[in-house]
């Protein structure tokens, strides 16, 4: 595999916080590798450093030692100015809650990341509906979250991931809140997104099912990757 | 939908906590604007005094008299166009003890020198001729339901007299401006002089001049106390704004306390726009968190919340004073002017106050949201993110 196929390029990632005068490692000298256009899943138990691991690929946080490269981009050396704006452009962001702005619509929602680019307001309006089309929400823009469903809300959040076209998207329990019928087409939506658009994926369950979907599995375990499997192992 | 949208939708997130902060915003500017009105009504008349116009009295105090006599040298003194002298009376009504105005004893050169007092030139003559007769201003002919014939009886403590001092009214004066007082009553020096005991008599209160030239106002005070300096009552002139500021002086306790609630109520407001700020703020602290995620800097954060307090701090003083022109303009200030008009001739908003109030509302607003504006922009986007789950 060319140096170019490597979308994610962690190398001996340590993070420690400092939490009441003690040191607590939560990752230690990780190493991770993804391609471009996979579809991987995190998964081990609590307090493993999952989330923390997404948040460092995702450039929410900086590594205490280490290095991050994503798309040939050593973001652990960024600036929280550079970072904030790899945040906005590379990466997409799905959460457990959904985390829409009540006070905005289904479309407005999905417009907000594209508020930071130099788009025009009716270029913004166009791309923020493309992305509610490509989830199936066309019917619901003008929804306020309020008047969604759970499925509905975790669709919004995916446009809204996806309508400033990023390198990397990544899903923290994307499906923690949601029935299995919901669940599932939110999964069939993100292997939609990973096979068709051909999008990265990085998400983080606890949950085998939501696992399953995914290309490739990485198991954590006190901070340490544990093994790698494929996505059909945890059907 | 664009960044500024976004801030005022915000606003509207809490109907019922953003009206009640509005109109908390909104009383507390009402009260600010009418104590405001209150001290302006007060110090008004030293705000129109006439830039030509002295006043001479006694060097120590107001309330010592000067020699009668003084008068004539006075008008001699070359710069003094005119000059009149009055005594205050300090008397009531005793069928209206409850009702206070000014009564002065004046000379009848008075409307000669305080020409914004106007008295039509027929009662004026009337007035003249009759020793005892009286002019009074038109609010309080309003007040009293006095009118020109009417007999009336006054009692002093400063003038003790057994069977009281009777007066018939023969004029009502009116003021060429609104900020003129509209409440005296006037009457014949001459008069309250002859009904004096011998030893009493020929005593002045004050002696108020027109001078020639407003630019020589200074010069010519100068010149009239020179004139009496060498004499047993020395003087002291003033033009008439310094002479009723020292008046006013007087009161300045009352003054000092005004200002002093002026600021407590901005405090208030301060407290009441920083609290619903801090509210709002700490219940965001998940879409915060969110939009630092999507990419949004710490200072867009900072900006959304100043600039919402700032809006709010905006419509809370527009509302205020929304509220303040018809109650102050339309009912307070014309019941007081009509009832009160020797106390508040004229209690009219100023515009002054209403650009402090509106500027103090959008200042204070955002001053009161800098603390939440800076934990909103200081959010730690992983803890916040991590308490969703």
């Amino acid at each position: 595999m060319s140096k170019e196929d490597i979308l994610i390029d962690l190398r001996g990632v340590t993070k420690t916080y400092e939490r009441g005068g003690e040191s607590l490692t939560i990752l230690e000298s990780l190493d991770l590798e993804l391609p471009r256009g996979t579809f991987a899943a995190l998964m081990g138990p609590s307090g493993s450093g999952k989330s923390t691991l997404l948040n460092l690929i995702a450039g929410l946080d900086k590594p205490t030692a280490g290095s991050i490269e994503i798309a040939g981009q050593r973001i652990d050396r960024l600036s929280e100015a550079k970072l904030a704006k790899f945040r906005s452009s590379s990466v997409g962001f799905i959460f457990q809650s959904y985390n829409l702005l009540p006070v905005l619509t289904a479309v407005e929602n999905v417009e907000l990341p594209l508020l930071l680019a130099p788009v025009a307001a009716s270029e913004r309006r166009k791309r923020a509906q493309t992305a509610l089309r490509v989830v199936g929400l066309e019917d619901r823009m003008d929804h306020y979250p309020r008047q969604l469903s759970g499925g509905q809300e975790q669709r919004v959040a995916i446009a809204r991931a996806i309508v400033n076209d990023p390198v990397l998207i990544v899903a923290d329990e994307p499906t923690g809140d949601l029935d299995r019928k919901s669940a599932d087409e939110i999964l069939k939506l993100m292997e939609t997104l990973n096979r068709e658009l051909g999008k990265t994926i990085i998400m983080v369950t606890h949950d085998p099912a939501a696992a399953a979907r995914a290309g490739v599995v990485h198991h954590l375990d006190k901070g340490r990757l544990q093994r790698k499997a494929d996505g059909g192992e945890h059907a | 939908m664009t960044l500024t949208s976004l801030a005022a939708r915000n606003l509207l997130r809490n109907k019922v906590r953003t009206s009640l902060t509005l109109l908390g915003v909104a009383v507390a500017v009402v009260t600010f604007l009418l104590l405001r009105t209150v001290v302006a009504a007060w110090t008004g008349g030293a705000e129109f005094a006439a830039k030509d116009r002295l006043v001479t009295r006694h060097k120590v105090t107001f309330v010592m008299p000067l020699p009668k006599r003084y008068i004539d040298e006075i008008r001699a003194l070359p710069g003094v166009k005119a000059a009149t002298f009055c005594n205050w009376f300090g008397g009531k009504d005793p069928k209206h003890d409850r009702e206070f105005f000014a009564q002065f004893a004046c000379d009848d050169g008075y409307f000669d020198v305080m020409t914004e007092q106007q008295v039509a030139p027929a009662d004026l003559a009337a007035y003249k001729a009759d020793r005892t007769g009286a002019v009074i201003g038109e609010s309080l002919a309003h007040v009293m339901g006095w009118k020109v014939g009417d007999e009336v009886k006054l009692e002093t403590g400063i003038y003790p007299s057994d069977s009281g001092w009777a007066f018939t009214i023969r004029a009502i004066y009116k003021a060429t401006s609104r900020n003129v007082d509209k409440s005296s009553f006037f009457f014949h020096w001459d008069y309250l002089n002859q009904g004096l005991p011998e030893g009493r008599r020929d005593a002045i209160g004050w002696v108020t001049s027109r001078v020639d030239d407003p630019a020589h106002t200074a010069e010519v005070g100068v010149a009239i106390d020179r004139a009496f300096d060498d004499k047993d009552t020395q003087t002291l002139s003033q033009d008439e704004h310094t002479f009723q500021a020292g008046f006013l002086a007087g009161f300045s306790a009352v003054l000092y306390a005004f200002d002093a609630i002026s600021i407590a109520i901005l405090l208030v407001m301060t407290l009441i726009l920083g609290n619903t700020i801090a509210m709002g703020v700490r219940e965001r602290t998940s879409e915060f968190a969110t939009m630092r995620a999507l990419g949004f800097m710490p200072q867009h954060l900072r900006w959304f919340v100043l600039g919402e307090a700032g809006v709010l701090g905006l419509l809370g003083g527009a509302l205020g004073i929304g509220i303040a022109i018809p109650l102050i303009q339309g009912l307070l200030g014309r019941f007081l002017e009509e009832n009160m008009g020797n106390i508040f001739p004229v209690f009219r908003l100023p515009f002054g106050a209403c650009v402090l109030a509106l500027s103090c509302a959008l200042g204070l607003g955002i001053l009161a949201a800098l603390l939440p504006a800076r934990s909103a922009a200081r959010v730690n986007v992983t803890d916040a993110l991590r308490k969703l789950v």
